[in-house]
């Protein structure tokens, strides 16, 4: 969420500059003869190397397109298996509560960007070029592409040109090429007029809002899926469907076309927010929004916990409210302006007998449940931190209140991630595909963000033995490869837990990328630390903060801004990390489309075309991101102050 | 108000310990690393007892024994102990990432040029590629090639004999093989010889060229006497069979070594690292003016290194006593085995070679052991972890280069270099500092990657690991093996990276 | 060691007053190089010092121990009758007594001038923000920049940074303010705004230790000029002696070079 609250910084400044052209110049434009004379042929050896290239990718897209559109590629089997793709096995009869999910977070998604989004548009010109390199490239692939290899219902080769067979399957190739002859020429004709009628109107670089752009296109796509004949291929009831030439299935296009209206009015909504006198209030609340959706999500929506209320009331809910306000309390009275040095002698205090009541608990001295021994130790680290950040009574009420909240959700989370799911889902008790990966992400990057952080100060730290510690572990874990953690957390871990302990195998395969994820991210955080320059230690050591204000004051708001771009890289390794999960033993999205869908009786060993689809997938999603980040560099750079 | 005479006096009252700057950081230290320990601790005495219920052994035995299993390829495919098979699969590992690194350094390099042509369908077809290959995970892509060479089926390995160099089909290549035969290891000795030798001739050529100005081609010359001393002693190496009796006695002697003698040796070693650090250590922070000042947290330092060295102390001594059993068994064995190399009846080439051959032992024909055979499994990891390095190094090459100024470039060209020679002068020795340790990153992670050959059933270290810890149930210690390896071939890595980093600094200046 | 004698010609109004720095034989070392030689000196309440001496002559090491962003090795150093020691009270004490202006500015990049300066009344004092922000804007009032009050440090010229760490200094109602190089990293014409609100400073009787190589500014200010050289000093005196008769030799081939 780091990005998030940088993004916010700056908004609060510039409103909407949606239509304002971007700050960067335009490169000049050559006259087309020039630009190829310059870019393509300014000497012998480039013009030779032009023309060599030209012509071996030629071949190559050549070969790659009749791949493609080969009629051996079984391109229906992902078609038929798109919801396996997406959700894995979640049983039909509990969809709605993927629908649900997925209209959260089209209006988190939706609101968000109508507060934060400062898109700077694109110019008219560049989009009239975009519709004529589009057209080029669909008439650049119809003569590429080989009008196809004709067999008979026996698998055959057609060679008989009076075969009615092929004559007949020749002319629906030919008239499916005259349909995209007639779409590229039209976008290729769309783009000239537009280009003319601007010019004559002095009003080419008038800019168009990247979120038309951005909702319009989506909205295509939607629309296109009540007219254009997709075909309805699916597994229903375990019966395999495939319907050539008619839309897709009602109960696809019903839902995205909603959730495509909720996109929409949400980010209207957040348009008029971020207009309101409540825009800074409400960004706060969709940061907070964001950060536990996935919790929410993951356990509340998909699994929908069975809890245990006789246990909850006797054993969960007293251990939360003893915390919750005996340590509220003991937070308050630590936090006490006034309370100098006997604030610290009791935090130490908490600590020893934090230590002590933790030590207690293999040598059996008194049994006591983990979630408390935790609780007790986090309390005794908050307790420690506690004088540093007294104040006025407000600050001590959100102090107080901050904690309050932070024991709810440590607890309710402990109570709900140990409860049996209600919602049956094959093998395990999680879902898979797509939505796996995505989750797996998130709650990755959570929860290994604040521990990064914690281990890039240990290891900048002045204190040795902290440094030697992160030290330690930063580098053995950086030292060996993501696999072998992976095997270590779903082998081995069980192995390491106390009796009556367990643990699912989601959350150690979630543990295990966390505690990679973090040596990694604590690099980043690192170097964002190092780039901070002695005076500023200096001012705060001698306006006399202490150092953990000095810390979270001065020094992390810096370093973390400036970790934005590597920190973003590591979303999409972290992203791209996931598809490990396929080897040992989830159901993540490469696993669906490697081993699950080969292995259906209707599409045996059909592999190819399944993994192409999962790249492409893979490759939206980390391209979209990586050129985010991209943007968001130039804006980071541009903003320097 | 204050008189100063009394606060003069007042400078040596100490602060009571919760106030006391140093105190206060050296307790939160303390504690926290206690909490750190108590839950490992706590998590590994839970291990303890939940092996034991379950009957998980931890031990290392597993490597002396048969462990069951076969290797798809490598340099034994039927590994009699645990260990050999842990052997193979880190050869395989290790001859995977040297590959790769030298592939990807190549295929990296022509791309970040392709990046930086003014050419447009070149540069466009390079930044296509980066883009394509760096944003879809290495895994999907391995899976790609997988599938993709499985699906190639083109040579029938039942039509008889094939003659040849190369042969390529769906079971994979196969490629002549070299291997180590008779006289290797007196070879070797002859080339150590040589390498000495080599070394002495550049350093004479090299001053000599310092002093006169001539050309003597020192590189030139030193490989030459290497070249020379390899082809004499592929023929004179018997005459040093008679080493083979000096590592006999090198055994012998390290087999009469009392295990108590080198627990001593350990534990001085520990303690006499300890003492030389805090000498040191005092000598730093001694002044001119007079002996050290020590601050209370330099006395801190200085009683937590004594207690480093005295946790080594009690684990040699007393926690793991097998250790120097151990450690004398392992050398004398090496020591043995590397004698048995030499001597009698080691009379032949130290190298041999052999062309693919087909056996048909069954009904299916596969490559026999003649050749060097190289699985789908791994053509699909290589080709996998080589494009996907490869763009990561073209970018690294193309940031590299683009960050040496416009005017370096300039000022060659103002001194009358030619461009060939602008480049090879100026700009890649200045690029090469910046290029090289992100690329050497990227060698780490190209090595680290190779583990993902599990995925496809190439028998690297991990495979091999993740089978044996599967069929004799103890995954433990094979996890403690892997991290070994890794750490290792990590630590490798760097030290080799940084080394030519540190040459190309003192070259440069 | 008696501490009695006045290394200077003191007059007998300043005698009087309270003894707000001692440092007595304040010795320090980096490595095997002294920065600090058996520096001595007393400053008193409401007097205003200024530090002068060639480059590297130990001035900012001195005057950084004073504040404990240095520590010293030997010798003692005592703020307004607390001592310098490894005691965090004392510590916390002096460093929120003492106010610091560097010559780098250190503003705080990423938070607002006016966050800038209530940071540390708010967090180590515990005043109420509304008290923090109206203490905040009278001494932007007072440095002569109250308009800057919601703008980015980024945003501000080099002189109105050194003014916003001015304000940020005072804010937390130090009783000696210690300037290191103030005007150094700033244009000519930047100079002069700073220097005046020094002035103003001193004026209201703030007990002030400069070191600069404004020689205007000590001739003018100063109550008195202690100059160093290769971390000893050498020579104390009111700025009229300094500047019309010193007595040693160093002090003579200083002023020689920079007059
Ligand atoms: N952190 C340090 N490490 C080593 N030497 C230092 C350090 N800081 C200052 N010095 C040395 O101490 C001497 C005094 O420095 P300084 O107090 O900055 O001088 P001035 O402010 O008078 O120019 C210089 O010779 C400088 O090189
Ligand atoms: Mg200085």
């Amino acid at each position: 969420m780091s990005e998030e609250s940088g993004v916010a910084l700056e908004s609060a400044t510039e409103d909407d500059i949606d239509d304002q052209p971007m700050l960067k110049p335009e490169e000049p434009s050559l006259p087309p003869g020039e630009w190829v004379q310059k870019n393509l042929f300014s000497s012998v050896f480039n013009s030779v190397l032009t023309i060599l290239t030209i012509v071996v990718m030629a071949f190559a897209v050549r070969g790659l397109l009749n791949y493609i559109f080969s009629e051996e590629r079984v391109w229906s089997a992902p078609a038929t298996n798109a919801r396996l793709i997406l959700t894995f096995a979640y049983p039909e009869s509990q969809y709605a509560r993927v629908w649900v999910t997925v209209g959260l977070l089209a209006v988190l998604a939706g609101t968000s960007i109508g507060l934060w989004a400062q898109w700077a548009g694109v110019s008219a010109k560049k989009l009239c070029f975009w519709s004529m390199n589009l057209g080029s490239g669909i008439l650049l692939a119809i003569v590429l592409t080989q009008p196809g290899v004709h067999r008979d219902a026996a698998g055959e080769v057609l060679r008989d040109a009076d075969s009615a067979v092929l004559r007949k399957s020749f002319a629906t190739a030919m008239s499916d090429r005259l349909v995209w002859w007639i779409v590229g020429l039209a976008f290729i004709g769309a783009g000239l007029l537009a280009w003319n009628w601007l010019g004559e109107m002095r009003r080419r670089t008038i800019r168009v809002p990247s979120s038309a752009l951005i909702f319009g296109s989506l909205g295509l796509i939607i629309l296109s899926l009540w007219i254009v004949n997709y075909g309805h291929y699916a597994f229903s009831d375990g019966e395999f469907i495939a319907i050539s030439g008619r839309t897709v299935a009602s109960t696809t296009k019903q839902p995205w076309t909603v959730m495509w209206l909720i996109l929409v009015g949400s980010f209207f909504l957040g348009r008029r927010i971020s207009q309101s006198q409540r825009a800074v209030s409400v960004k706060g609340l969709m940061n907070l929004a964001w950060l536990l959706s996935p919790f929410i999500i993951y356990w509340v929506i998909l699994r929908d916990p069975s809890i245990d209320y006789s246990h909850v009331w006797t054993t969960d809910l007293p251990i939360f409210l003893a915390f919750a306000i005996g340590g509220g309390a003991i937070l308050w009275l630590l936090s006490y302006p006034g309370i100098g040095e006997a604030g610290r002698l009791a935090g130490v205090g908490l600590v020893v007998v934090a230590i002590f009541q933790f030590a207690a608990a293999f040598t059996g001295w008194y049994p006591m449940l983990q979630k408390a021994r935790i609780s007790f130790v986090v309390l005794a680290l908050v307790g420690l931190a506690a004088s540093n950040f007294s104040g006025e009574r407000s600050q001590r009420v959100r102090f107080v209140g901050v904690w309050v909240v932070l024991m709810a959700l440590l607890h309710y989370f402990a109570t709900v991630m140990n409860s049996p799911a209600t919602v049956d889902v094959v093998s395990e008790n999680f879902t898979g595909g797509l939505t796996v990966t995505l989750f797996v992400t998130a709650l990755t990057l959570m929860i290994s963000f604040p521990l990064g952080v914690v281990l890039a100060l240990g290891r900048t730290s002045s204190l040795p033995i902290f440094r030697i510690m992160s030290t330690a572990y930063i580098e053995s874990i950086r030292g060996v490869p993501l696999i072998t953690i992976l095997f270590f957390f779903s082998n081995i871990l069980p192995l390491f837990l106390p009796d009556g302990m367990d643990i699912a195998e989601f959350a150690a395969i979630i543990l295990g990328y966390s505690l990679f994820s973090a040596a990694y991210l604590a690099e980043n955080v690192r170097g964002g630390l190092q780039a901070i320059r002695r005076g500023q230690y200096e001012a705060a050591d001698a306006l006399g903060l202490t150092s953990p204000q000095r810390t979270s004051f001065i020094v992390l708001p810096q370093a973390l801004r400036i970790s934005i771009p590597p920190l973003v890289g590591q979303v999409i390794g972290t992203f791209k990390e996931t598809s490990l999960i396929a080897i040992i033993g989830g159901f993540d999205l490469l696993r669906i489309g490697n081993q699950v869908i080969p292995a259906q009786t209707q599409f045996l060993g059909i592999k190819r075309e399944n993994l192409l689809i999962v790249a492409a997938m893979y490759w939206l999603i980390t391209f979209a991101i990586s050129k985010y980040s991209m943007r968001l560099e130039r804006r980071l750079g541009v903003g320097e102050r | 108000m204050t008189n100063p005479t009394t606060l003069a006096d007042r400078a040596h009252e100490k602060p009571p310990f919760y106030r006391d700057a140093t105190i206060v950081k050296w307790i939160i230290q303390v504690a926290v690393l206690a909490l750190v320990l108590f839950s490992l601790f706590f998590l590994a005495s839970e291990a303890g007892d939940n092996l034991r219920a379950s009957n998980v052994p931890t031990d290392f035995n597993f490597l002396d024994v048969d462990p069951g299993i076969k290797v798809s390829e490598g340099i034994d495919t039927d590994p009699d102990t645990g260990g050999r098979a842990l052997w193979v699969g880190m050869v395989n590992t290790i001859r995977m990432s040297i590959a790769g690194i030298a592939a990807a350094t190549v295929l990296g390099v022509i791309i970040g040029l392709a990046r930086l042509s003014s050419n447009w369908t070149v540069n466009k077809v390079g930044s296509i590629y980066i883009e394509t290959i760096r944003n879809v995970p290495l895994l999907v892509q391995i899976y790609i090639w997988a599938a993709v060479l499985a699906s190639l089926s083109s040579v029938n390995l039942d039509q008889g004999p094939i003659h040849g160099w190369v042969h390529l089909s769906n079971k994979g290549l196969s490629l002549p093989r070299v291997f180590i035969s008779d006289g290797f290891y007196q070879w070797l000795v002859v080339m150590i010889f040589g390498a000495l030798v080599a070394r002495w001739v550049h350093k004479r050529q090299t001053a000599i060229h310092d002093a006169t100005g001539h050309d003597t081609y020192p590189i030139g010359s030193g490989g030459g006497v290497l070249v020379v001393f390899a082809a004499i002693g592929w023929f004179v190496h018997p005459v040093f069979g008679f080493v083979g009796g000096w590592l006999d006695q090198v055994a012998e002697l390290i087999d009469g070594t009392p295990e108590f003698g080198l627990q001593l040796v350990l534990s001085a070693l520990f303690v006499g690292a300890a003492v030389l650090w805090i000498r040191s250590f005092l000598n730093q922070r001694r002044t001119p003016a007079g002996p050290a000042q020590l601050s209370d947290d330099d006395w801190f330092r200085m009683i937590f290194a004594g207690i480093g060295a005295g946790i080594g102390v009690f684990v040699v001594l007393i926690m793991w006593p097998g250790l120097s059993s151990w450690m004398i068994n392992s050398s004398r064995d090496l020591f043995e085995v590397l004698g048995a190399k030499f001597g009698d009846g080691r009379d032949g080439a130290p190298f041999d070679a052999m062309r693919p051959n087909v056996v048909k032992p069954g009904n299916f024909a596969n490559y026999g052991p003649n050749g060097l055979n190289l699985t789908i499994g791994f053509a699909a990891v290589f080709f996998g972890v080589v494009l996907y390095t490869a763009a990561f190094i073209g970018e690294i090459v193309r940031g590299g280069i683009l960050a040496i100024p416009k005017g370096q470039t300039e000022a060659a060209a103002a001194v009358g270099l030619r461009r060939s020679t602008q480049l090879r002068m100026v700009i890649l020795p200045q690029a090469i500092r910046i290029i090289l340790p992100p690329v050497g990153n990227q060698y780490l992670n190209l090595a680290k990657n190779t583990s993902l050959a599990i995925a496809v059933g190439y028998s690297d270290l991990v495979q091999v690991g993740q089978t044996i810890g599967n069929q004799t149930g103890k995954p433990l210690p094979v996890f403690a093996i892997w991290m070994l390896f890794y750490l290792a071939v990590s630590l490798t890595i760097s030290v080799v990276v940084n080394f030519f980093n540190v040459r190309l600094k003192i070259v440069e200046r | 060691m008696s501490f009695s004698d006045a290394h200077s010609p003191i007059s007998d109004d300043l005698a009087s007053r309270r003894d707000m720095i001692v440092c007595d034989n304040v010795n320090k070392w980096y490595g095997d190089f002294q920065a600090l030689k058996d520096v001595s000196a007393t400053i008193k309440e409401q007097e205003v010092v200024v530090v002068l001496g060639p480059s590297g002559s130990g001035k900012s090491t001195w005057i950084r121990c004073i504040n404990r962003l240095e520590v010293h090795q030997k010798g003692m150093i005592a703020v307004d009758g607390v001592e310098l020691s490894n005691d965090l009270r004392n510590i916390e004490k002096i460093r929120s007594e003492v106010g610091m202006v560097f010559q780098q500015f250190n503003l705080f990049p990423h938070l607002t001038v006016i966050d800038n300066i209530t940071l540390a009344p708010r967090w180590v004092r515990k005043l109420p923000k509304s008290d923090a922000d109206a203490r905040a804007r009278a001494l932007l009032d007072r440095v002569g920049i109250p308009e800057q009050a919601d703008k980015y440090p980024g945003q501000l010229s080099g002189g109105q940074q050194q003014r916003v760490a001015i304000a940020r200094a005072l804010a937390m109602e130090p009783n000696v303010m210690l300037f290191d190089e103030p005007t150094s990293a700033l244009d000519p014409e930047m100079i002069k705004e700073v220097l005046d609100v020094m002035k103003g400073l001193a004026e209201s009787g703030m007990t002030m230790m400069v070191v600069t190589h404004e020689m205007g500014f000590a001739r003018e200010v100063a109550d008195r000029i202690i100059f160093m050289e290769e971390g000893e000093i050498v020579e104390v005196g009111t700025p009229e002696h300094f500047f019309t008769d010193p007595t040693e030799d160093r002090t003579k081939l200083f002023l020689s070079q920079i007059l």
